[in-house]
């Protein structure tokens, strides 16, 4: 096999077919980054400025050139407000998807989504209980629209602080009303940020970053938070699935459809269609032995963790799927769809389509859905997937899917533990487990896809740290067996002995990216149980592949909880050594947790050992020396 | 007489220098008006991709005696004395690539230009921007290169810089010399594109 191939991923399905895609003429998302090299060092450094039109700017980082852009600002200013965008940005996304999904509750309260409904009606009043709403004598409608009111005042101005900050740890919101970056609005701190960044309003680089902190908390305590919860109510809180990953679960005799993006809106609905009795009669009328329904990215990962939906791949993987031939529509709604995709799928019979009135495609139909449409468009869409099934030309599907167990929910982990932390906790204090990382994010193709996420899984689990994760991490340690029943034999002792008696893997799976919050909540509950403040636990975040905004704003809300972070690929900040040197050491002061860059997992892993030791003799606990 | 250097540990990749040359050698030297033309204007500078993926900006040198201007049998390839350019005349080009052959750089490419003959094909290179050094103009890459990865200076003077830097390193110690500024900055990103790139490749 080609050495390219081997060393863009190590993934046995993309390297096959990568070979493929390069015999079809196939263009994917590695080919163009090489020829986007070398990249703009400018831009990569976060010392190029589009803001205003005086510009566009850029400081010579070497400190002879221009060392201000025209309005006067310096790299400092530039870098943040750089990177303060990007964050802005990354919780508009999450946020927007989590309004979409209060959209959704408030028209099955009206009676005006057919198809939708409310499936878990006890987190239902739970949530709503946080939200002040009593259930007594109410039925579930009633409560479902008050929620959905009193959820969309969390985006607005009119508090002074989010509802579902109450569910941090006390000390952690003294810590931000200290700095005062406890956020008041979800769309208020994103609006804050762009103002604050317009040409000529916030330029201090520390106060600027802060914001840019209550502005990723919005997200990871507001936007994305509500996003969780409200699928959890609409579509059911995840208990362990067992499924299947790679491309190999593709079935060659089988209808496949593929939902691609990030919102469960669009594709329950589909899920519906593919298991309605009529439509599976008309895909044997074609000649086929069912309808196979998989996801790649986050909407799979939602529909994964819910119905226990076979998932053909992560981020980097999404062209490579179409390239099988065996793809009869892609379905998409939005983020992280490669505008390629289109372009792709034309050398292929496969029909793709856009749902969003907010996300369109070059090569995409465009089949809007909305919470009163999305059940007939659904089944009208997966009809036509059925017809699509007899132009199929050859199919290539070259491995076999691996299993993985999926599902576990902070109601699903607390539940197969007894009911309360205790037991992990009580596993923590001995030492059995050191302590438990989370692994998030994407992938990037300066990343040998799946290694950053793979080998630092490996390597903590072998050292009995717990692992969690989400996302396109979730699916890459997931292809590599890591989720599979008996996967607790590639843990060390104590994890393994835990795992197995609790009939659960080593790595977890948490869910897609918004399901973040997931791990905020139950970091919270530790967290609460020990009396003490997310920053002391033994616990720590990585995001080895990163590639988006989405992903920045994650990793700014996991430090300002308290959480050491480390990332793989470099975010545009080294222009500003200031900025580098407050988010790396700095931010311990402010918030007790820092974010780290290292792109080596296995230097990764250690670092995250010692953080973790550290922690442990904090807290007073048994601690080894790494 | 002033020459461009290249400082190629000093590129930051942008590539600002290749759309500056080609608007250089548009018809309209503007570049939003010379994105429209017929042919549209290309490049004499080409920034290439090192191992680590940092930016090297490659134009012809100049060489003197020049290989390219050697292998030229109807001889399009000429020396301006004044100037110490290399230049090609495109009436008497004839696009049979000897030169590109024979160059050890790889900076000749062949397309129409606007200052050859319509719908010709000749063989372009960098001319030193002998028409903006005529109206008193530094040469446009060096211009725009904001981070002086490219300069215009009398060679001897860059070289003698060069000898004050490594010989102040060597009076220090090197592990003492102080880098400018900046160079902290660029350093850290090349030092971790340089691990991206290491990290887990077979
Ligand atoms: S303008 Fe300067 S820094 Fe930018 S690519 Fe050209 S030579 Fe390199
Ligand atoms: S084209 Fe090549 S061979 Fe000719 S002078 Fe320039 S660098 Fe030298
Ligand atoms: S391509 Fe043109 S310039 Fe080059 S050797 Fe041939 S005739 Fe001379
Ligand atoms: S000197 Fe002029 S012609 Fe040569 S590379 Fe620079 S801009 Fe282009």
């Amino acid at each position: 096999m080609n050495d390219t191939y081997a060393g863009r991923t190590i993934t046995r399905d993309g390297q096959l077919l990568l070979e493929k895609a390069e015999k079809d003429r196939v263009e994917t998302v590695w080919d163009r980054f090489e020829n986007q090299l070398p990249q703009c060092g400018y831009c990569e450094m976060g010392l190029s400025c589009r803001i205003c039109v005086m510009g566009p700017c850029r400081i010579d980082p070497f400190g002879e050139g221009p060392q201000k852009g025209v309005c006067g600002a310096d790299a400092d200013i530039i870098v943040a407000r750089n990177l303060c965008r990007m964050i802005a940005a990354g919780a508009a996304s999450h946020s927007d998807h989590g309004r979409d999904l209060i959209e959704v509750l408030d028209e099955v309260a009206k009676g005006k989504a057919a198809g939708y409904r409310i499936r878990d009606a006890e987190k239902l009043k739970r949530v709503a209980s946080e939200y002040g709403i009593s259930s007594d004598g109410k039925d579930d409608l009633k409560i479902a629209e008050q929620l959905a009111y009193a959820m969309q005042e969390d985006f607005g101005t009119r508090k002074k602080a989010l509802t579902l900050l109450r569910r941090a740890p006390a000390k952690r919101r003294q810590v931000w009303d200290k700095l005062g970056i406890a956020p008041r609005g979800i769309d208020r701190e994103t609006a804050e940020m762009m103002h604050r960044t317009h040409m000529g309003v916030d330029n201090n680089w520390q106060s600027l970053l802060l914001q840019a902190l209550r502005n990723a908390l919005s997200d990871g305590w507001g936007g994305s938070m509500i996003a969780t919860e409200l699928s959890d109510i609409l579509f059911g809180t995840p208990k362990p699935a067992t499924t299947a990953v790679n491309v190999g679960v593709l079935k060659k005799d089988q209808v496949n459809i593929i939902v691609h993006g990030h919102n469960p809106v669009v594709s329950e609905m589909v899920l519906l269609a593919c298991r309605s009795e009529d439509l599976l009669q008309l895909a044997a009328s074609k000649g086929a032995a069912g309808i196979n329904l998989a996801g790649v990215c986050c909407t799979g990962n939602e529909l994964l963790m819910r119905s226990g939906v076979a998932m053909a791949g992560n981020h980097l993987t999404t062209e490579l799927v179409l390239t099988t031939g065996a793809v009869d529509m892609m379905i998409v709604d939005y983020q992280c769809i490669m505008p390629s995709l289109g372009t792709v799928a034309a050398c292929y019979h496969t029909r793709m389509v856009s749902t969003s009135d907010k996300a369109r495609f070059p090569g995409m139909e465009h089949r809007e859905f909305h919470p009163d449409n999305a059940a007939e468009e659904a089944r009208a869409l997966v009809k036509e997937a059925i017809e699509n099934f007899t132009n199929r030309g050859e199919v290539y599907i070259p491995v076999e899917p691996v299993n993985a167990v999926g599902g576990f929910s902070v109601e699903t982990i607390l539940g197969a533990l007894g009911g309360t932390p205790q037991p992990l906790i009580d596993a923590l204090k001995s030492g059995t487990i050191r302590g438990a990382v989370g692994i998030v994010g994407c992938n990037n193709p300066r990343i040998r896809q799946d290694f950053g996420h793979v080998t630092l899984a490996k390597r903590l689990i072998e050292n009995d740290i717990l692992v969690v994760d989400t996302g396109c991490a979730a699916v890459a340690t997931a292809k590599a067996g890591f989720k599979a029943s008996d996967a607790a034999q590639m843990a060390g002792p104590g994890l393994r002995g835990i795992c197995s008696a609790l009939g659960i893997p080593p790595v977890l799976h948490m869910g897609s990216c918004v399901d973040n919050v997931r791990i905020l909540v139950l970091a919270s509950a530790l967290a609460n149980a020990l009396g003490t403040d997310i920053s002391d636990l033994p616990i720590a975040g990585a995001a080895p592949e990163w590639y988006s905004e989405k992903a920045v704003a994650i990793g700014a809300y996991f430090v300002a909880s308290g959480v050491y972070t480390v990332l793989g690929p470099m975010p545009p900040v080294t222009g500003s050594m200031n900025v580098v040197k407050l988010l790396t050491e700095g931010l311990q002061d402010v918030v007790g947790a820092t974010f780290s860059v290292e792109p080596d997992p296995e230097k990764a892993a250690l670092a995250i050992r010692r953080h973790i030791e550290e922690k442990r003799r904090g807290l007073g606990l048994p601690a080894q020396k790494v | 007489m002033k020459k461009v250097i290249v400082h190629p540990e000093r590129c930051v990749g942008c590539m600002q220098c290749m759309p500056a040359c080609a608007t250089a050698h548009s018809r309209s030297r503007n570049l939003f008006a010379a994105i429209l033309e017929s042919p549209v204007p290309k490049p004499r500078i080409h920034v290439g991709a090192g191992l680590y993926q940092e930016g090297f900006p490659n134009r012809c040198r100049h060489c003197d005696p020049a290989p390219c201007l050697l292998a030229c049998l109807p001889g399009a390839i000429f020396r301006d004395e004044e100037l110490d350019t290399v230049l090609i005349d495109p009436d008497k080009c004839i696009n049979c690539a000897s030169c590109a052959m024979a160059c050890p750089f790889g900076v000749i490419r062949y397309h129409e230009d606007c200052h050859a003959p319509p719908g010709k094909v000749v063989a372009v290179k960098c001319d030193n921007c002998f028409e903006r050094q005529e109206q008193g103009l530094i040469p446009a890459c060096v211009e725009v290169c904001k981070v002086n990865a490219l300069t215009f200076e009398e060679p001897g003077e860059a070289l003698k810089r060069k000898t004050d830097e490594v010989a102040r390193s060597v009076s220090l110690g090197v592990s003492q010399a102080e880098l400018p500024a900046g160079f902290a900055r660029f350093a850290l990103l090349i030092g971790h594109k340089r691990k991206e790139l290491h990290v887990g490749r077979p």
